[in-house]
């Protein structure tokens, strides 16, 4: 499956729900993600390279009753492989980490990552004590998030795909995507609110 | 100073009381030694406030980004060597975005300094506020910190934009109690 073909299937499985959060890492994630179907609640990194992870764990220890996805590639968790042990150590059931793992740094020309050279996300994942699987193929893929969607996580899905070479990107303006999202999340931004005066 | 007086130092629990009225109910921090009075006195005094520990200053910031989309005003409390390792997240997540966070920096490398690693940054840490566009304020006294503290949070969360309160070790660690750890 390439990463495209694979956000379509997230979105369509979980995108129905105007509620619920997909927090995208920056460059071709984000810009599948929107392919696939832009909505309020999808959050657009456009830097903060490895922070895709831990936005998702704040956001889901702030909101229990959410369920709370990450869109992550291989090379941003690398940069930011602390963030599992945080994970495992707070533990939010409602938090969905999916890696695409195309071992390479699409984005930037498909540099190889550690992972085309044995680094396994997994068993990191699983070394900090979290809950975490491989999948390969539409089927499998399509399986975790069903059980991700309703079992206790977190939840670490490593998808290993393809490139998918996107050609659309996501809107630019952050502050747009933030109120924007807040919005549909049901915490909108005060500043966005209007108030009474006095 | 008597030792109850050492246990909790009153600029340590004038950060406390700042970062509350602030209506700051998250802390994320990576510890170090003056900080670790505030951690103490959070646990025992403010059971409303939860903190989470991060692995790295660079992480903290983007979980405290991720509290505050989910309607929770956030606390990054650090060391100034550790601003160094939060470039990235200040400059690309929290002030293109408009993320505000309050953000406490236990200050090293000022005066009474020893450790000759921990100087460079410490020195640089205004000039890097400065540069990258975040506004900075330092806790002159004990006396006056909860105050400070108490505006700082109040001026980012109500601009929506990171601010910084400096914790500078002439107020952590007077003379009168100097340790070297
Ligand atoms: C701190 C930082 N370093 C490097 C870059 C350049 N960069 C942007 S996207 C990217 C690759 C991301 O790789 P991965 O997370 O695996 O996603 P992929 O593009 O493979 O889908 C890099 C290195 C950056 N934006 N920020
Ligand atoms: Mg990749």
């Amino acid at each position: 499956m390439n990463r495209l073909d694979a956000t379509r299937q997230l979105v369509a499985a979980i995108g129905h729900d105007p509620g619920t959060p997909i927090i995208a890492s920056l460059g071709h994630p984000a810009y599948d993600l929107f392919a696939a179907g832009d909505r309020p609640a999808n959050f657009y990194t456009w830097g903060s390279m490895g922070l895709a992870s831990s936005i998702g764990l704040g956001l889901a220890l702030a909101r229990p009753a959410l369920r709370v996805f990450v869109v992550d590639g291989d090379g941003s968790l690398l940069m930011n492989l602390g963030s599992l042990a945080t994970m495992g150590w707070t533990r939010p059931e409602n938090l969905v980490l999916i890696v695409w793992d195309n071992e390479g740094y699409g984005t930037t020309g498909g540099q190889e990552t550690a992972t085309a050279h044995g680094a396994d996300l997994e068993a990191a994942a699983r070394a900090m004590g979290l809950s975490a699987l491989t999948v390969r193929v539409e089927k499998e893929f399509g399986a975790a998030i069903a059980r991700a969607r309703t079992t206790p996580g977190p939840w670490v899905i490593v998808a290993k795909v393809r490139e998918s070479g996107p050609d659309t990107k996501p809107p630019l303006d952050c502050v747009f995507i933030k109120q924007r999202f807040m919005a549909a999340i049901g915490t909108p931004e005060g500043a966005t609110r209007g108030a009474s005066i006095g | 100073m008597n030792s109850a007086d050492t246990a909790s130092p009153q600029w340590a629990a004038g950060v406390c009381a700042g970062v509350h009225a602030a209506g700051s109910r998250h802390v994320v921090y990576v510890p170090d030694n003056p900080l670790s009075h505030v951690l103490r006195i959070l646990a025992d005094r403010y059971p409303d406030i939860q903190t989470t520990l991060a692995t790295r200053e660079e992480e903290a910031f983007g979980i405290a980004a991720g509290l505050y989309l989910g309607g929770v005003r956030p606390t990054v409390m650090l060391q100034s060597s550790g601003l160094g390792n939060a470039l990235n997240a200040l400059t690309s997540l929290l002030l293109p975005y408009q993320i505000p966070v309050l953000i406490l920096i236990s200050l090293r490398g000022d005066a009474g300094e020893w450790n000759a690693a921990q100087v460079p940054m410490g020195r640089a840490a205004r000039a890097i506020c400065d540069a990258i566009g975040v506004t900075h304020t330092t806790a002159e006294s004990p006396e006056t910190t909860a105050e400070t503290v108490h505006l700082v949070g109040r001026t980012a969360f109500g601009t929506r934009m990171p601010g910084v309160c400096l914790l500078p070790r002439r107020l952590t660690v007077p003379l009168a109690t100097e340790v070297t750890k």
